[in-house]
């Protein structure tokens, strides 16, 4: 298989602190991948430098190309959905019109129809509620509507930014739910930020864990799972 | 009755003209974060060039639209070639950089078409049309109709287009957006370019009651200000009922209170104060409130 997302020796920070120091990792097509780590060890500033809202040096290539000297907003467009830290939810706008923004890209009218079908079956609420401003929205169907909007982009690869935050672990449990069913059943990449080691193990086939801008682990989720001083020294359970 | 009536008409038309102009100023001020202090002027030399195409002999109802397209492409020029190189400069950077244009504006039409006020023809009929004992001027159901498609045509753009959408959702949440591949950029010189166009239009509809010259709308731009920040500066709708409420209001003050004439537009800063003391959002603004 080849590898749908890969960095190499990732360089990036903010303004004069540097934060990541080298980071290297590949998703494959159609894998769900863990990125753990302690708080500040450079999770969220990866998938800013993934998605251009880092300047960053190294190589980033997304399905064979670079992405160097690539806008944000070109990076999205080549088929990566990024669910940012805090959900990146557009609260002036009706929940509607935010999911609209996840398909306005596309011309494939019928396709579109049907993905609205399947984000309403995973996410009955966000029917109930479409004309409400998205501000009126718990976090927890923030995290819905964020993830709802994602999957209208149509992506090949999914960037999750802590989906658990904040949120009750029944409803983590169902959103982790989602996220594999999406995952299988349109065969979506996806590289999963998460506190939560525990529960992205599950779902992830590989794993990274950072530490202060490097990866110190890297190996199969199941091994990560298994292996008691890992589970120690970086995963806190 | 009648004249109050009548009156009530007159401060709607004045009050379109407001609303169009306050309107651009909530575009950009959602666009940037900033009223563009340069709108009146901008406004006036569209102005000057719809006044040189009837001059050529062209029909007002061509020059209209034709004014309004090069308004547009003028707005999005300004963005880019003006703001967009200072976009994260401070506040106080681009209010100078708003005001100079505002100066620099005003010089260009002084130095292209001289400071003596010129009659600019109104294109609308002078007769009135007598509905039940009060007198309404076609010239008034002319700037409020034309106003008010303006207006609808921004409204529908704005709330019922995919382009609307995304114009919205940049002005508001720029990080949000370029993350579901919004040009945010590109946006923002779109609302400069519409911003452009509503307020050439105030300008055209202005300019046959006043006289065309380079400082026309330096009064109209103050009760724009007014109208914007009492409908709550970031809401397009409130901008125009802010728009209507300031027409009216102006124009029944400037009737019955003695020798106001002198006081308009005294009257239309005291609006300004008063809302920003009283009510700071103003009617339609948003408490700045945000879930965590
Ligand atoms: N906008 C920013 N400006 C400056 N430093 C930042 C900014 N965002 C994050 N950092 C710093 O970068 C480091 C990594 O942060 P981050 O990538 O958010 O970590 P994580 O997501 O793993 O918790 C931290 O030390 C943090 O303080
Ligand atoms: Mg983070």
């Amino acid at each position: 298989m080849t590898a749908l997302l890969e960095l190499e020796n990732v360089r990036a920070g903010y303004g004069s602190t540097s934060v990541l120091h080298g980071v290297s990792l590949s998703v494959l097509e159609g894998q769900v991948v863990s990125l753990l780590g302690a708080n500040g060890a450079g999770k969220t500033t990866t998938l800013r430098a993934i998605t251009g809202g880092v300047r960053w040096t190294g190589d980033i290539r997304f399905a064979g190309r670079s992405l160097r000297r690539t806008g944000t907003e070109d990076v999205v467009r080549r088929g990566i959905a990024h669910v940012p830290e805090g959900r990146g939810i557009c609260t002036e706008l009706t929940v509607d019109e935010n999911l609209k923004l996840g398909s306005h890209l596309r011309r494939d009218k019928a396709e579109v129809a049907k993905d609205y079908d399947r984000v309403f079956e995973y996410f009955p609420v966000l029917k109930e509620r479409r004309r409400l401003s998205a501000s009126t929205l718990s976090g927890g169907e923030q995290q819905m509507l964020a993830l709802a909007r994602a999957l209208l982009m149509r992506p090949r690869l999914m960037l999750l930014d802590e989906p658990s935050l904040g949120l009750a672990p029944i409803v983590v449990r169902s959103i982790f739910e989602i996220i594999r069913s999406i995952n299988q059943t349109s065969d979506v990449a996806v590289l999963l930020v998460e506190q939560n080691a525990r529960i992205a193990l599950d779902l992830s086939s590989s794993a990274y864990v950072l530490e202060v801008g490097r990866v110190a682990v890297h190996g199969a989720s199941a091994e990560l799972q298994d292996n008691e001083s890992v589970r120690r020294s970086y995963l806190g359970y | 009755m009648q004249e109050f009536l009548q009156l009530v008409v007159s401060g709607i038309s004045t009050g379109a003209i407001f609303a169009s102009l306050a309107l651009a100023l909530v575009l950009i001020y959602n666009a940037m974060g900033l009223v563009n202090f340069a709108q009146g002027e901008m406004a006036m030399f569209a102005t000057f060039i719809a006044y040189t195409l009837v001059n050529a002999g062209m029909s007002f109802w061509i020059a209209f639209p034709v004014t309004m397209v090069l308004a547009f492409g003028g707005g999005i020029l300004i963005q880019r070639v003006v703001i967009r190189p200072v976009e994260r400069a401070p506040v106080l950077t681009l209010v100078i950089i708003t005001l100079g244009l505002a100066t620099l504006v005003n010089g260009v039409a002084g130095f292209l078409w001289g400071y003596v006020p010129r009659s600019f023809a109104s294109p609308f009929s002078p007769d009135s049309v007598d509905l039940g004992g009060v007198f309404i001027s076609y010239r008034d159901l002319g700037v409020i109709a034309v106003s008010g498609l303006v207006l609808l045509a921004i409204y529908l753009l704005l709330q019922h287009t995919t382009v609307g959408l995304t114009l919205r959702a940049a002005a508001h949440h720029p990080e949000a957006s370029r993350l579901l591949g919004v040009h945010v950029s590109w946006m923002l010189a779109l609302g400069w370019g519409l911003a452009s166009a509503v307020g050439a239009v105030s300008g055209m509809m202005v300019a046959p009651i006043l006289l065309l010259e380079p400082n026309m709308m330096q009064t109209i731009i103050i009760y724009a200000f007014a109208a914007a920040v009492l409908g709550g500066i970031e809401s397009p709708l409130g901008a125009v009922v802010g728009g209507l409420l300031v027409g009216v209001t102006v124009n029944l003050a400037g009737a019955y209170i003695p020798n106001a004439g002198d006081l308009q537009l005294a009257f239309g800063l005291g609006i300004i104060i008063l809302v920003l003391i009283l009510k700071p959002n103003g009617l339609f603004g948003r408490a700045a409130t945000r879930r965590v």
